[in-house]
């Protein structure tokens, strides 16, 4: 009766307080949209040029998750169908631009424009945006199609070639077996491209999100703010719910601890030109925006360095300090949301997460807002917790789902064993599941760790007073600051963040190989 | 050593009924083979006689005493006194040979469990891998160690779910010999799950042959040779 009693409230607590805290401030958004005293302002946001800027958000969004998603595919067909030198080095070079904020891409790739041309006017553009979508989102879809294609049981490819040539192979056989993974792709690109407000804002672009966040802070008009944040907010849950099942499980948020089944083809004559492809791809998503950042660094006064440092030193500090208190928070509501989806099979705290995951950050950023401005929650409001919540809304799901596919990968009988043998269950979770679950545990913090770190959009909206993240601080400053001083601010943010992807690089080496029993 | 009784059982797994009125019993201190083809409910019934699953409908009992009935779990698994060999073995990874037989002996003092594990060890005859891991094993030691993991708590009933299903036939005769001379010195109820009635005719005192989630005939290797049922002549190629 009492193990009963446990499963019970391991099952439903954590949905309420998941829905009262992250769901319940998106319903409130929904319904003072609804409550508007007008028709006029609730459909303020169905006139031309609201409409025009969609479309063009819209169009920009496409492109850019087109691009992507073609970028990653190639890659991911190289990196995990051919055999080839250096996949590992490959692999993780070309999945770091996915772990650096978008906005220090943003502002690289503006000092590469002035430094290659003289001006960096044509980046301030919606190819400029686009370009840097591309860049910043392709390792998504490499990661979600490596994974789809090395998870093809080699026998498939083999019993086609033995009727069909390779090429009909690759689109009878291969193709139809990634179409959904082929589809999350493009549509999880069009919707962070879509959401993404740091990038066009570090342009000046005008996009559908930028516009959201002018509404609101700068023009104070949130009857429009919030009718445009609920039309984004449709369009998201529209473009979701083509494949929400797949997206729900993401199966490519996971680590892998076994060697996958599936078929490798050998390329000899082609290899010159395959490391060629990838070797231009990494100059253009890591060498040449780091090199753009510290020439540009160097461009001005030596005095930039310290300025920046100065600058940027306490804001740096609150920064890995909410980012370890995120990580936490992230890791332990993952493993806890995972196992009750993958062993108790409740799938509604996951869902819960899959929604504020896809959510906007401007959207997410506003419900917080109009629903935690309240002198009653000032304790969430007025202080760091209301960014540690906004934080579990865009990266909850990420760390759920590592851990989730990481529980998949243990049998159930593991456990049962264990519990015909009279093992206490809180026992089994710790000496079987936990040991077990190491690497995608480890996998979840990082990820969690340098997500947090480098988060602008909903940052922006709710940090409160004394409370500036790096990121918020390059923002503000780069307005009206020399550019050498924002390139070396962005540099030292870049450091911090390569520091700790290094740190934690080391610490998994060596308990991956701890942990690591096939 | 207990006998085993399912007394009208429904079971479903989501929409998929799998076990419906399905009545048997299972001889005290002997070997029953349960044979059938794949999805028949051959490990449903194995699961439910350990309390991994509860009945929709129906009792089982363990030497007279119901341990589940009619969606309730009376006695949980681990007061069955049953041990449970999977399919899979579920060694467990992260375990040693000597951690994964230790790990159930909880209540006993550190030094009684080390002789316990090791005696275990010798009479299985991979005492020399006993700081091994799983993967480390070869697939016949795998298949020593989770027998001996079960048996060291001896219990009374033993449910092996085709435990031998991917090993080659010599292994396979030499560790089923090893079985039956650990049922004599043990004296456990022993059910055993196949789908190869090659393994089943060599194994059981006696055979219940399912279909479909129902028994089609129970009784000795002679009577299921002797059977005129058409269903077992037909599976069992006689």
């Amino acid at each position: 009766m009492g193990r009963k009693i446990v499963r019970h409230i391991i099952r439903v607590v954590p949905s309420l307080l998941l829905f009262l805290l992250l769901g319940l401030p998106l319903i409130v958004l929904l319904l003072q949209w609804l409550g508007g005293a007008e028709r006029s302002v609730l459909l303020s946001f169905m006139n031309r040029e609201t409409l025009l800027l969609v479309g063009k958000s819209l169009l920009m969004a496409c492109s850019a998750a087109l691009l992507a998603t073609f970028t990653g595919t190639v890659c991911a067909f190289i990196l995990y169908k051919l055999r080839f030198a250096f996949t590992g080095i490959y692999k993780l070079a070309l999945l770091l631009p996915l772990l650096i904020s978008p906005y220090i891409f943003a502002v690289a790739w503006k000092d590469g424009f002035f430094w290659l041309f003289g001006n960096n006017a044509a980046i301030y553009s919606e190819v400029g945006v686009i370009l840097i979508h591309t860049l910043v989102f392709f390792p998504l879809a490499m990661l979600i199609m490596g994974s789809a294609l090395s998870r093809i049981d080699a026998s498939y490819e083999e019993a086609g070639l033995m009727v069909i040539p390779f090429g009909k192979m690759l689109v009878k056989i291969v193709l139809p077996l990634i179409r959904p993974a082929l589809t999350i792709s493009f549509l999880l690109i069009l919707i962070f491209s879509l959401s993404d407000f740091s990038v066009p804002a570090f342009f000046g672009e005008r996009t559908f999100t930028t516009e959201i966040f002018t509404q609101f802070s700068a023009l104070y008009n949130f009857p429009l703010a919030i009718g445009q944040s609920v039309l984004l907010l449709f369009v998201c849950l529209l473009l979701m719910l083509a494949e929400t099942r797949y997206l729900s499980d993401a199966p490519f948020f996971s680590v892998s601890v076994k060697g996958s089944g599936s078929k490798k083809y050998k390329m000899r004559n082609w290899q010159v030109f395959l490391h060629g492809l990838l070797w231009l791809l990494l100059i253009l998503v890591l060498l040449m925006p780091v090199l753009m950042l510290v020439i540009q660094s160097l461009s001005g006064k030596a005095l930039f360095f310290s300025e920046a440092w100065m600058l940027m030193r306490s804001a740096a500090l609150q920064s890995v300090k909410l980012a370890l208190w995120s990580t936490l928070l992230l890791t332990s509501v993952g493993l806890w949301m995972a196992y009750i989806k993958e062993r108790l099979g409740n799938r509604l705290p996951n869902l819960l997460l899959l929604l504020t995951f896809i959510v906007p950050s401007t959207v997410l950023g506003i419900a917080l807002i109009k629903y935690y401005n309240l002198p009653v929650v000032n304790f969430v409001y007025g202080t760091t917790a209301i960014l540690l919540l906004a934080y579990l809304g865009k990266f909850g799901f990420i760390a759920s789902r590592i851990i989730g596919n990481g529980i998949r990968q243990i049998p159930v009988s593991l456990e049962e064993a264990a519990l015909v043998m009279g093992i206490p269950s809180w026992k089994i979770f710790v000496k079987i599941n936990l040991p077990l679950l190491f690497p995608s545990l480890f996998a979840a913090f990082v990820l969690s760790f340098i997500l947090s770190l480098g988060e602008l959009g909903v940052t922006m909206l709710v940090y409160p007073p004394g409370t500036e993240q790096m990121p918020m601080k390059i923002f503000t400053i780069s307005a009206n600051a020399p550019q050498a001083l924002t390139s070396s601010m962005t540099l030292i943010s870049l450091a911090v963040t390569v520091f700790f992807i290094g740190v934690f690089f080391l610490c998994g080496k060596i308990l991956f190989k701890k942990f690591r029993y096939a | 050593m207990p006998e085993i009784t399912l007394e009208h059982i429904a079971h479903r797994y989501s929409s998929k009924q799998v076990l419906e009125g399905f009545t048997c019993s299972f001889g005290a201190g002997k070997t029953t083979c349960l044979l059938g083809p794949s999805g028949c409910g051959k490990t449903t019934v194995l699961r439910l006689i350990a309390g991994l699953e509860v009945p929709l409908k129906g009792s089982i009992s363990i030497d007279d005493q119901i341990v589940s009935k009619n969606g309730k779990i009376l006695v949980p698994p681990h007061q069955r006194k049953t041990g449970f060999i999977f399919q899979d073995l579920a060694l467990w990874p992260h375990f040693t040979v000597f951690d994964q037989i230790a790990f159930g002996l909880r209540e006993w003092k550190e030094k009684q469990v080390s002789e316990k594990v090791l005696g275990i060890l010798e009479l299985f005859g991979i005492k020399d891998q006993v700081k091994k891991y799983p993967h480390q094993l070869s697939g016949g030691q795998k298949q020593m160690v989770a027998i001996a993991r079960s048996i060291v708590l001896q219990p009374e009933v033993l449910l092996m779910d085709e435990p031998l299903a991917n090993i080659d036939v010599t292994l396979k005769a030499t560790i089923l010999r090893h079985l039956q001379s650990l049922r004599e010195q043990y004296r456990f109820t022993m059910l055993y799950v196949t789908h190869d009635h090659r393994e089943a005719m060599q194994t059981g005192d006696s055979i219940s042959v399912m279909n479909a989630g129902k028994i089609e005939v129970s009784g000795t290797v002679q009577q299921m040779r002797e059977s005129s049922n058409e269903f077992v002549k037909s599976f069992i190629h006689l």
